[in-house]
């Protein structure tokens, strides 16, 4: 197996950014972001990162194209979505999960998303595989091996002081002989894997919640939930966004911006009426998105176990409490 | 502060035994025995899950807020900061004294993992000057000392003096973190208008895309709108995802008011007016 | 070795740049727009399919395509928020962005054909319904009889009044009946609410597709009505309105349960709605 101590990481993708811009989860002040790695920069591995690496493929905020008024015309520029070769450096076995869902979602059912797919095609993806589960894990709960990483490039592990080297496809091959004199020639192996502290139970939810709707559960559930939208935000599968305008004197760019259930006027038409006019139906459209509608579309729960939500949410809505809660409720009662 | 729990619990079901109240607002355990959760008690048999620890830290004053059309009364478990927060909505005609019931819990200070995995004194409680209630209906406990009242504006002591430049270029390292999720704004007691501007797009005042203008234009706009009517409670800064050092900007205001104004702490008397909400005589008036 | 990588040849979220060449005063606030593109038709609509339409500066939001002219798409919009009350104020040669064709429209399958055809509309509900009005006109072999019910508030705030007058009484097999909530000193027709006045007509279910659009205090006492007069919940068809930002499926808001309004809609038929969450 091809191997490095983990001190001389930086030599590895030192060579890499040569060729390619990198992306990996760097730690930013407190934060650990994905950004663009520079020498010196300091890479964090098995943490989650504060925001996931959606936002390497869809970021936060999105220029789409251009536009300019005069009395005679109205001329629209696109930001041509196209991307060089990149390489995404760091990922984990749920977020890289998770980008199945979000190819699910802006490339199949018709249209394709044209920003995300330039993204995504020219990603290189090299994935590492956690050490061990942080408390708020249950990446297994959701289906996900936490010591595999299927449909990446290079997956990577470490084993005592050394980094193993893996390719998994012709392009991960390429990569890695461009650091091959880098890399020994080593026999490691992953630890054993470890015990969750969380676990979830999503067998047969889906089809249980599609008659969950108007079920007495939600109307109590929501109560602490204050329509933030951290969980959203932090969420690697969440991927709503709203379309807005950087006008300056009939001159401007459309942006799109991640948006979320969460707030008010994220179904608010004009002329006043919404759909989802509190927090309760806010809050029962959060999950049941995750865990009934999403499933019915497209064949996957829209949760990958990386426990961000649990982390960070200011009134600790738990969502493997919830599907517990969810599994519980005696339909018949 | 867990010895409070079972005269906690005790007050609790009588309280809705008797139907003085037909809600309670309190705290259960949460995901990890570090964590709680706010919990809705309306029945007695809701409060066995009822906790009273040093990991109790959402306010629950933010809440009322949503009970605005509430028939009954409600009673809340208010710690310092809490009261100080139901004193402040009050004030602000949000909440009816005579529509809610505070059950005072005489705070020791919260705790918190630090990244080593040790429980430490809580950031937010640090410099905190009133851990009791300052209004309650009853009262659990024996008052407590105050453990570090001096250091109320030690976040900002270190800043003073601070060439703009480099504090401007500290805040726009923060804003570009910002990803805008409002979690301060909805956590906040001050943060009590019935529309807020920001979360309005209709109203154009500030775009969705997220920068270090639009994000500086927001927090900046939120904490001046909050001057003078922040309790300090820090709960802002403890629930930011991304960890920006919001009481900073809270306390330096806060500051600021008792250095033009004289002495001053938002929510502490009912009676006491914000300086920034009435006009005395002898206001400095140096801009005019 | 870095290679590019375009994406796909069209842009499905970009628009293109149309011209308004016709404003028509259809109500106090309704206007019906004539809008056309350098070729001459920016794109070809089936009925009751829907439309992305943007002042760049203002907004965008989602209009259904009321009727496919010969070189223009026309849409009737009514002034309700920010970005109708900047359209309200264009004139003819003003230039808009606009992008689609979106949703199902109504023939996604061929429930219709052949059949009798009862259309059942309210206010600005009519627009979504003359699109399939106007089709039906044109292809009038394919399809039985039609009977068109339409009600507004006021006489003023009937849309569409030289179809309604003119141009559709005068086709083959076509039958209009029209009602106002309350009329005015020179209104000779019918008065009372659109569902009274639809069991009043008492129009037969045998053989027949009735298609309804309105606000939704109407819908909701027209499909009460339909119920009583044994109209089945797989006849009836109807169209929806939610929020919309991308219109392709992938911005999420105007999800009702599974579905999204912009790909699966924004026309059911009462039989899918009933098995669909109740919050629209």
């Amino acid at each position: 197996m091809k191997a490095v101590n983990h001190k001389r990481l930086a030599d590895i993708l030192q060579e890499w950014s040569k060729g390619f811009k990198v992306v990996a989860p760097l730690k930013i002040d407190d934060n650990i972001r994905f950004k663009e790695w520079k020498e010196g920069s300091e890479v964090i591995l098995n943490e989650n990162s504060n925001i996931p690496p959606k936002e390497i493929f869809f970021p936060q905020t999105e220029e789409m194209y251009e536009y300019s008024i005069d009395k005679e015309n109205v001329e629209i520029k696109e930001q041509v979505p196209t991307q060089e070769e990149f390489i995404v450096f760091g990922i984990s076995p749920c977020d890289l999960k998770s980008l199945e869902m979000l190819d699910d979602l802006f490339l199949t059912k018709g249209f394709v998303d044209p920003y995300y797919k330039a993204k995504r095609d020219a990603a290189i993806i090299v994935a590492y595989l956690c050490d061990k589960p942080c408390r708020t894990c249950f990446c297994a709960s959701m289906g996900i091996n936490y010591q595999e990483a299927k449909g990446a490039d290079i997956v990577i592990f470490k084993d005592g002081e050394e980094l193993a080297f893996a390719a998994q496809s012709p392009k991960g091959e390429q990569l890695l002989g461009q650091v091959s004199p880098l890399l020994e020639e080593k026999e490691l192996k992953l630890p054993a894997p470890e015990e969750f502290v969380l676990k979830a139970d999503v067998e047969g939810l889906a089809e249980k919640l599609a008659s969950m709707f108007e079920h007495s559960y939600w109307d109590t559930a929501y109560e602490k939930c204050l329509n933030c939208g951290a969980c959203t935000y932090l969420c690697p599968t969440c991927h709503c966004f709203d379309i807005n305008s950087h006008n300056r004197c009939k001159q401007g760019f459309k942006t799109r911006c991640w948006d979320t259930c969460m707030f008010a006027d994220y179904t608010l038409m004009a002329g006043g009426h919404n759909p989802r006019p509190t927090r309760k139906e806010r809050f029962r459209n959060r999950f049941l998105h995750k865990l009934q509608y999403f499933p019915e579309r497209y064949e996957k729960t829209a949760c990958v176990g990386c426990g961000r939500c649990i982390k960070k949410c200011p009134v600790n809505v738990d969502i493997t409490a919830i599907i517990a809660q969810l599994k519980e409720v005696d339909l018949n009662g | 502060m867990r010895e409070l729990v079972d005269k906690a619990k005790t007050i609790a079901k009588e309280l809705l035994a008797k139907g003085e109240v037909d809600l309670v607002m309190g705290w259960e355990k949460g995901t990890f025995e570090d964590k709680t959760s706010p919990l809705f008690m309306r029945k007695p048999e809701d409060v066995d899950k009822l906790v009273i620890n040093e990991f109790c830290f959402n306010s629950l004053a933010p809440y009322l807020l949503y009970y605005k059309n509430h028939q009954g009364k409600i009673a809340l478990f208010v710690k310092g900061c809490d009261s100080r927060g139901v004193v402040r909505l009050i004030q602000d005609e949000q909440v009816k004294r005579d529509k809610i019931y505070l059950i005072g819990v005489p705070c020791t200070g919260m705790m918190e993992l630090n990244h080593e995995g040790q429980l430490v004194d809580a950031a937010k409680c640090r410099g905190c000057t009133h851990p009791n209630p300052v209004l309650y209906d009853i009262i659990l406990g024996e008052e407590v000392e105050a453990k570090s009242p001096g250091e109320r504006f030690a976040a900002v002591e270190k800043e003073t003096g601070s060439a703009r430049e480099e504090v401007w270029k500290a805040w726009a390292r923060n804003y570009d973190k910002c990803i805008r999720c409002y979690a301060c704004q909805r956590i906040c007691p001050a943060c009590n208008c019935r529309e807020c501007i920001f979360v309005d797009q209709g109203q154009e005042w500030i775009e969705r895309r997220v920068d270090e203008t639009e994000n500086g234009a927001y927090s900046l706009i939120r904490a001046y709108h909050i001057a003078g009517r922040c309790v300090e409670c820090g709960e802002c800064e403890r629930v930011c995802p991304v960890g920006l050092p919001i009481m900073k900007l809270n306390k330096k205001i806060a500051k600021d008011i008792e250095e033009l104004f004289g002495p001053y702490e938002a929510g502490v008397d009912l009676e006491d007016k914000s300086p920034l909400g009435h006009f005395k005589y002898d206001d400095p008036e140096e801009f005019m | 070795m870095a290679e590019k990588n375009a994406a796909s040849a069209v842009n499905p979220l970009l628009p293109i740049t149309c011209e308004v060449v016709k404003i028509i005063d259809e109500t106090p606030d309704v206007k019906t727009f004539h809008v056309t593109s350098a070729n001459g038709k920016p794109f070809i609509p089936m009925p009751g399919q829907l439309a992305m339409v943007s002042l760049l500066d203002v907004g965008e939001a989602m209009f259904s395509i009321t009727h496919q002219g010969e070189n223009h798409l026309e849409f009737a919009i009514k002034r309700v928020g920010m970005l109708t009350d900047a359209l309200h104020e264009i004139e003819v040669g003003q230039k808009i962005g606009v992008r689609g064709p979106y949703g199902n429209g109504f023939l996604f399958n061929d429930m219709m054909k052949g059949k009798d055809l009862l259309f059942i509309g309210g206010g600005i509900g009519l627009a979504p319904l003359r699109s399939l009005i106007n089709y039906t006109i044109e292809n009038r072999d394919d399809y039985g009889n039609l009977h068109i019910i339409y009600g507004a508030r006021s006489p003023a705030d009937l849309c569409f009044k030289d179809d309604l007058f003119e141009n559709w009484p005068k086709q083959r097999n076509v039958q209009v009946d029209v009602t106002v909530d309350k009329g005015d000193e020179n209104w000779k027709g019918n008065e009372g609410f659109v569902p009274a006045f639809l069991e009043q007509l008492n129009p037969s279910p045998e053989g027949k597709i009735t298609i309804t659009c309105g606000p939704p205090i109407m819908i909701k006492f027209v499909l009460q009505s339909l119920a009583k007069m044994n109209y089945k919940e797989e006849n009836i068809v109807t169209t929806l309105e939610m929020r919309m930002k991308c219109g392709i499926g992938k911005c999420g808001r105007c999800n009702i349960g599974s579905c999204y309004v912009c790909l699966d809609g924004p026309v059911f038929t009462l039989e899918q709605l009933n098995k669909m969450p109740n919050e629209y």
